[in-house]
């Protein structure tokens, strides 16, 4: 798999009869980001979801790399929403075989400071997207998939977000996110996958995209 | 299974930290036991029945020269029905509106036919089809039997009447006559008046076997009226509200109701909060996901099955209720709670897979509940299409071991049998459940 962290091999998804993801092929490679980017109903969500293990293929396999653990950040929050943030976190820290989960959930909660002992239905957009990206950091993965990770989060926050995700991939790691903000492809994408209609219709470095190019996608 | 009891915490602790449902799954179906509790009591609830007099009964009726309260006999041993005096027309419309459940006429020339002795007369009984008609039918038939017994006692002691006359003698009437009876006892005195021969001798010898033969007659014809008597014993036993099948259908109505809304609504849940492609990541298993609520089902049936079962137990060692040991079989009943509600859990995961969400798997585990237990508690002697159907479903299986493993004095048999069932049942349900969870993810 050379370089490649994750790899899909054909992979394409239906539900029903109706075509979310076309056979698609894509590699995910160390020390890099790669911006998924298409109009909503693309196929975004249903390529991550299929890339961080949440949602079986209905065609195609995917290739992980031995030992790869794989973060994933959801489009919308995935954690229980009567416990609070320190028990979520807690829980899948002990779910994903963390040694220390309390010293885990003590560290994520100072980084991102999310408020401890609230259960999470309490929580407004901008915390439980906090926590929700918290969540994917459990079990230090060495993968982070993210969908639309910045749409509730205020710019701080943003800009936090954005120190973790570059020095995960700085130290090795690979980070693939969806976006309909093409001010982040510039500022930290390193390739860019278009997504149309389920199918990949571009990949390639960020300098190869355009603005024109971007245009016709979102048109 | 470490990972599958990490969720079952984390389900405990939810539900602990929702004290309101938590109270309304608890009260909910032991509210609805007291209801069909209820319901069952209306079965021996006194049914309405119109009374028609076409005969204009007097309050008292001579029979066989003895005074009859026929009006007072009717309400005494008419206790079993709520008799309602009515016109004929009244009582017809009142039947075909469901007012009533059956009409009694009392004919014109009953009265007549009854003091003649000449013919049998008869009461004239409607009722309409299906419902409690049968149950009521043997309550009118109750009633005309007591009724006979009242006339039979009279015409008994008319009867012996006459027969003291013969073996006696005296003044008797006869269609308005007055007679004098010389009796037996008189015959044979007049006899010794007569000089011997052998046609007196043989004449006196009939007159002291006739006296004999007659002087058996008043147990013979006390005997023919009622040949076989029923005396009611002092009962010291528990009343029908403590009894075992009581208890029996109350635990499990409430382990039903709770596994399949529990189990239901919890993998449901997963989906609602998105939780559920987390985990799919490699953390937990589909198979472990179930795993986990059904033993969240089989825990929380297992805490309340025992608290039932000890609230009751206090109340017939307080009470001094005879009948039964509530204490001993407790670990036995344990484990049918641990079957029953991890059967039923298994049931409830499968519906709330299919379900997707929380809101849709709670509303189908609540319609899908009533026929369940409904079916369990229609006698399979008289509809043996819900007895197969029941077979297929945890309730009725959980109300036999329970109502064995509490009373029966050599529960084994039942115990094992519905064990069995109870787990392959659990087994079948789970594996469908886990079938079914595909369908959260996509």
């Amino acid at each position: 798999m050379t370089d490649a962290l994750l790899r899909a091999r054909n992979v394409a998804r239906r539900f029903g009869s109706q075509v979310a993801l076309e056979p698609t092929e894509i590699d995910v490679r160390a020390g890099e980001t790669l911006a998924l980017i298409g109009p909503n109903g693309a196929g975004k969500s249903t390529l991550l979801s299929i890339l961080a293990g949440a949602l079986e293929p209905s065609a195609g396999r995917l290739e992980r790399l031995d030992g790869v653990r794989v973060g994933w950040v959801p489009q919308r929050s995935s954690f229980y929403d009567r416990l609070t943030a320190r028990e979520n976190l807690e829980l899948f820290a002990r779910l994903e075989g963390e040694g220390d989960p309390a010293e885990t959930a003590e560290r994520l909660l100072a980084r991102f400071d999310v408020p401890a002992d609230r259960p999470a239905q309490t929580f407004s957009v901008g915390n439980r997207q906090r926590l929700n990206v918290a969540l994917a950091l459990v079990g230090k993965p060495r993968v982070l998939l993210l969908d639309e990770p910045t749409a509730a989060l205020d710019p701080g926050q943003r800009r936090r977000l954005w120190e973790t995700v570059t020095a995960l991939r700085d130290e090795g790691g690979a980070v693939v996110f969806a976006t309909q903000n093409l001010e982040e492809l510039d500022l930290y994408a390193d390739r860019v996958a278009i997504l149309q209609h389920g199918t990949v219709t571009f990949v390639g470095p960020t300098a190869e995209y355009d603005e024109l190019h971007a245009e016709e996608v979102f048109s | 299974m470490k990972r599958a009891s990490l969720l079952l915490r984390k389900d405990l602790r939810v539900l602990v930290r929702s004290p309101v449902l938590l109270g309304v799954l608890i009260a909910y179906p032991l509210l609805v036991a007291g209801l069909v509790g209820l319901v069952a009591g209306y079965g021996s609830a006194k049914p309405r029945v119109a009374l028609v007099d076409e005969d204009h009964l007097p309050q008292v009726v001579v029979v066989g020269g003895h005074p009859f309260r026929i009006q007072d006999a009717i309400a005494e041993v008419g206790k079993n029905v709520h008799l309602l005096p009515m016109q004929p027309g009244s009582a017809r419309r009142a039947l075909s509106t469901g007012r009533v459940v059956a009409t009694l006429t009392v004919p014109p020339g009953f009265l007549a036919d009854l003091t003649s002795g000449v013919h049998s007369p008869s009461l004239q009984y409607q009722t309409t089809h299906g419902g409690i008609s049968s149950r009521v039918t043997q309550q009118v038939q109750a009633l005309v039997y007591n009724l006979n017994r009242r006339l039979q006692k009279a015409l008994v002691q008319t009867d012996l009447g006459y027969v003291q006359l013969i073996v006696n003698g005296g003044r008797a009437k006869f269609g308005g006559r007055t007679y004098d009876v010389l009796g037996l006892e008189r015959m044979q005195l007049l006899l010794r008046e007569l000089p011997p021969s052998p046609q007196r001798a043989r004449m006196a010898e009939f007159a002291r076997i006739a006296g004999v033969a007659l002087a058996q007659t008043g147990n013979l014809l006390g005997s023919t009226a009622s040949p076989i008597g029923l005396q009611r014993a002092h009962e010291d036993s528990r009343s029908s509200l403590l009894s075992a099948q009581v208890q029996a259908y109350a635990l499990a109505l409430t382990v039903t109701f709770l596994a399949l809304l529990l189990a239901a609504g919890a993998i449901a849940s997963e989906r609602d909060e998105n939780t559920i492609g987390r985990l799919r990541r490699g953390l937990l298993s589909m198979g472990e996901l179930v795993s986990a609520k059904v033993a969240l089902a089989a825990v929380v049936a297992l805490a309340l099955g025992l608290a039932i079962a000890v609230v009751f137990g206090v109340i017939v060692q307080a009470g001094g209720v005879a009948g039964g040991e509530p204490w001993q079989r407790l670990p036995l009943l344990a484990l049918g709670l641990v079957l029953a509600g991890a059967a039923l859990g298994a049931l409830g995961a499968l519906l709330g897979a299919l379900s997707r969400e929380a809101r849709t798997a709670s509303l189908v585990a609540v319609l899908v509940v009533m026929p369940i237990v409904f079916l369990g508690l229609v006698p399979r002697e008289v509809v043996p299409v819900a007895g197969w159907l029941s077979d297929g479903l945890p309730f009725a299986h959980a109300v036999r071991y329970f109502a064995a493993s509490l009373y029966d004095a050599s529960p084994w048999a039942t115990v094992a049998r519905e064990l069995a069932w109870l787990l392959g049942l659990g087994l079948l349900f789970g594996a469908l459940a886990r079938v079914a969870t595909r369908r959260l993810s996509s």
